[in-house]
């Protein structure tokens, strides 16, 4: 319910920042915190108003881009509350569906845009494909060889949605992993 | 021919210059750069191909990005101030972040070359182009077939946010999200969807289908949608029709991946490294190109 509302709410200012998003806050000093805090890490964002429908104590929104949520999430958490982060358009929450392919030593899982891969027997993820963002490749290197259970999380090191989904594959993997492993 | 992305290399600095094989390495302007996914697998298919053909190595231009946006920003601000004067016959956008007002004056400034370049992107850039409103000039994307979910979602500003409907059963439903891309303005006028079924389109209508060999394991393989874009640049370049360098690239890189007898845990370096014994084979047959 609350996310239909701020669809119609966002949908309105849609059509100027068609790759932009809206962190929401429930006070305008958070919103003005956070402008600090985002940009002392160099981040592309400004301060606007909320739209209307949004404006119940908080007159201070911050537009960022939104293929930086997962940079901008991290770079928040802990130091600013924050209501959530919203596209000005289209879904309200990243996809969340995972898709399992089996071959006969390996696992394949899909979130997205985004692939990973891990041997059956050892845990190791063995591959990374898809996605278009540039921590991808970086992510691929630091990701590919380790154990799903010791590999750095991409939500940690990434900054991008891809790196969002490539978490979210590797969260369906472990949970694959430890129901392999227990039996 | 020109290709532009970044390289998973913090601080490395804007780099400029012809690619050169050097063992299992590639060098451009002094700096040593590993096959990997992304946009070194796409500029060492392209330079297979190009060696094969007997034409100059690519010229590249490459920053080091882990996810700031630090090196896309130097890419397209470079691209923006130079693409005049550089004047690629062929110029190919890879991984970048996507920055749509970036893209927006990359068109901008594109407009003014002439003549005008034939415009390739993947990745983040064929992520900017759709959400900067420039997809229909574009001259070919190589998208999968999450991304051609994306293309065809009107409201979508990148895949991790297209409607679930579109997304569940992209795989099956390709042609029908090919038709919709091109009624949103979210195709380029060439398609090469990647998959299962790799689908070549120009403007709007399927005009090839490659199944086979279909080795399955490819999917798994970060780096092998990104040697089929190099080798789409490179035909390019070599003055064949963009739908014919399509279906080629295609037909090479499946070609490739049957011989190098892939698992899921093979590197994207062991398929280029097929790319040409699969040319000397078959290159001929499939292009009229028939090199010595």
């Amino acid at each position: 319910m609350v996310l239909s509302w701020l669809k119609k709410s966002l949908e309105a200012r849609a059509g100027t920042a068609d790759a932009r998003g809206l962190v929401i806050f429930t006070t305008v000093e958070e919103a003005m915190k956070a402008e600090k805090v985002l940009k002392k890490a160099d981040f592309d964002c400004k301060l606007v108003a909320p739209p209307p429908d949004m404006r119940k104590g908080c007159d201070l929104a911050l537009e960022i881009d939104l293929v930086e949520q997962t940079a901008v999430a991290r770079a928040l958490t802990g130091k600013v509350s924050f209501m959530g982060i919203y596209p000005f358009k289209g879904e309200m929450e990243p996809l969340q569906v995972e898709k399992v392919t089996r071959f006969a030593e390996h696992i394949m899982i899909k979130s997205g845009n985004m692939k990973l891969v891990f041997d059956i027997k050892t845990g190791g993820i063995v591959n990374i494909s898809g996605g278009g963002c540039p921590d991808i490749p970086y992510l691929y290197t630091r990701l590919v060889g380790t154990h799903l259970a010791a590999a750095p999380r991409p939500k940690d090191e990434g900054r991008t949605l891809c790196a969002l989904m490539l978490d979210r594959a590797l969260e369906k993997a472990l949970e694959i992993w430890k129901g392999v492993a227990l039996n | 021919m020109l290709i532009a992305g970044t390289v998973p290399v913090t601080d490395m600095p804007l780099i400029f210059g012809r690619v050169e094989k050097e063992g299992k390495n590639l060098r451009v302007d002094g700096h040593y750069l590993p096959c990997t996914q992304g946009t070194m697998a796409m500029v060492s298919a392209a330079l297979a191909t190009t060696c094969h053909l007997g034409l100059e190595p690519p010229r590249v231009l490459l920053a080091g990005d882990i996810g700031t946006g630090k090196g896309s920003r130097l890419i397209y601000q470079y691209l923006i101030e130079h693409i005049e004067e550089l004047a690629p016959r062929v110029l190919a956008l890879h991984y970048c972040l996507p920055i749509v007002t970036l893209m927006q004056k990359l068109y901008t400034a594109i407009e003014k070359c002439r003549p005008r370049p034939v415009l390739i992107a993947d990745a983040g850039s064929m992520y900017a182009a759709k959400a900067a409103g420039v997809a229909p000039h574009f001259d070919i994307f190589t998208p999968d077939p999450s991304e051609i979910a994306f293309l065809a979602d009107p409201e979508a500003v990148h895949p991790a946010y297209i409607s679930r409907h579109l997304f569940e059963d992209a795989f099956a439903r390709v042609p029908e999200l090919i038709k919709r891309a091109y009624a949103n303005g979210g195709a380029a006028k060439c398609l090469l969807v990647k998959g299962a079924v790799d689908y070549i389109v120009k403007d709007g209508v399927i005009v090839d289908e490659i199944k086979e060999p279909d080795v399955p394991q490819m999917e798994c393989i970060g780096g092998t949608g990104d040697t089929i874009t190099g080798m789409v640049t490179a035909f390019t370049y070599a003055e064949l029709e963009l739908e014919q360098a399509a279906s080629i690239s295609a037909k090479a890189n499946r070609a490739a991946g049957q011989r190098a007898n892939p698992t899921p845990a093979t590197s994207v370096a062991e398929i280029i490294d097929q790319l040409p014994g699969v040319f000397r084979e078959n290159l001929c047959s499939w292009s009229g190109i028939c090199t010595r």
